[in-house]
């Protein structure tokens, strides 16, 4: 039977608080980037989620994402509904140092925030019904197989010998590329008058990228699942990532717009702390910089793009989340050497570029499913209640029209 | 215990469904009025 480690207990412990604390500093994020009339809406969305999942999640979701095979790697059964049978001992299969149930609550947050992220693609115009029946659907449909085929030991992209230290497919891919379907599917924003009209308060969202990045160090260096080595290697990589693609961010934008932009220092962060989150454990500090440096590029690339297309991504979820998902689980693929995690595998620049494929397979995978399944249960969503607000309701404002509250008095 | 936390659960999500898809209209709040004193005794 293995034994708890006190001081691995207490890592993974402060981190789960650690990520707890990322869906409220998104909602900030995402809040300061609307339009005063619907930042109580948006806020509410992630902070909805945050008491949404941590109910199915106990109730259902843990045991379908890591309970017990129900065969191919697909799926977890249902044995463990409820947590029955996951108590304060170790578990001899995830992190066999702390109790079982610090592994489930560190496992919660990350399927909090994962829902939470696809919000941003639809705000200020989707219903709150629909959206609250549309979380619930995801994060057991979506979230669940996803993270049971990359991190079960019985998942079939395990067996593949897939990387992802922390979330880069599991969490940032799958919630990107279902931003990307959602503002498909919900279409344009009424009256959109781009970028005048938006955002509404720039230092909320800073302050929401300031919390995102302090809870990230639990997301990245607690995935190592232990007071060690290991967890200080991805807490430098997470905080040099974040700092080289801010920097990056804002240099660009200021050889392209003639500014040093803020906003782009608080967005180029989180794109440095989405690319670095698969390869947090597998690759070196130095590595880190570079990894931060592409994706800066990449994203800003893909925020651009998506001023010219016709999707109304409110929030640039899929710039962001999606494509720096993208970007850091490919990176992985390059960049991993098993110097720094002896349990990982070596990349396409230590010599072995299946590694590569083996991500790019994942990616591909992990996004192709996101995508059907997230239109599928979009349009069974759309069939109990219209996700889409009247417009009347959509140009009063959802603080007023969905929550009958307002933020900031006259 | 857990069949009866996943019906309470579930009678959230059947609350939920029932509940109004949008919020009651609330009519615009009344600008509050300022007396002017000196003007009424002008």
């Amino acid at each position: 039977m293995p034994e708890i480690d006190s001081g691995d207990t207490a890592w993974v412990l402060v981190s789960t608080a650690l990520v707890m604390l990322m869906t409220p500093g998104l909602a900030l994020f995402y809040g300061g980037l609307v339009r005063r009339k619907n930042v109580l809406s948006t806020i509410m969305h992630s902070f909805f989620v945050l008491a949404l999942v941590s109910v199915t999640w106990v109730l259902w979701g843990y045991s379908l994402a890591f309970g017990p095979d129900a065969g191919l790697g697909l799926i977890g059964t249902l044995q463990w509904v409820g947590l029955e049978g996951v108590t304060g001992d170790p578990s001899p299969i995830y992190a066999s140092t702390v109790p079982h149930l610090a592994f489930m609550a560190f496992q919660m947050m990350f399927a909090i925030i994962t829902p939470a992220l696809i919000t941003g693609a639809f705000a200020e115009r989707k219903r709150f019904k629909a959206f609250v029946l549309f979380s619930v659907a995801w994060a057991t449909l979506v979230y669940a197989p996803i993270a049971h085929w990359v991190w079960s030991p019985d998942g079939w992209l395990a067996g593949l010998g897939v990387l992802d230290f922390a979330g880069g497919t599991v969490v940032h891919l799958a919630s990107g590329v279902a931003a990307l379907v959602a503002a498909l599917v919900v279409g344009r924003r009424l009256g959109l008058v781009r970028p005048a009209n938006e955002p509404h308060d720039v230092p909320m969202t800073v302050l929401g990228a300031g919390l995102l990045w302090f809870g990230w160090f639990g997301f990245n260096a607690g995935s190592a699942l232990g007071a060690n080595g290991l967890a200080a290697v991805a807490l430098v990589t997470t905080n040099t990532a974040a700092a080289m693609a801010a920097l990056t961010w804002v240099t660009i934008s200021w050889l392209h717009r003639g500014s040093p932009s803020v906003l782009g220092a608080a967005v180029g962060a989180v794109a440095g702390l989405v690319a670095i989150t698969p390869a947090a454990g597998f690759v070196t500090p130095a590595a880190s910089i570079l990894i931060g440096f592409g994706v800066g590029v990449v994203c800003y690339g893909a925020s651009l793009l998506r001023l010219r297309v016709r999707v109304d991504d409110a929030l640039d979820v899929f710039a962001v989340h999606g494509v720096g998902g993208a970007f850091g689980a490919l990176a992985t693929g390059v960049f991993a050497t098993v110097a720094i995690n002896p349990a990982g595998r070596d990349g396409l620049l230590a010599g072995n570029p299946r590694q590569l494929l083996v991500q790019a397979l994942a990616v591909a995978v992990v996004a192709a499913y996101s995508a059907v399944m997230t239109g599928a249960i979009l349009a069974m969503v759309n069939l109990v209640v219209r996700i889409r607000v009247p417009s009347e309701a959509e140009e009063a404002g959802l603080d007023l029209a969905q929550h009958g509250e307002i933020a900031y008095g006259s | 215990m857990v069949i009866a936390a996943l019906v309470t659960f579930a009678a959230l999500v059947v609350a939920w469904l029932a509940a109004p898809s949008e919020a009651p209209t609330r009519a615009p709040a009344a600008k509050p009025t300022v007396e002017a004193p000196l003007a009424e005794v002008a």
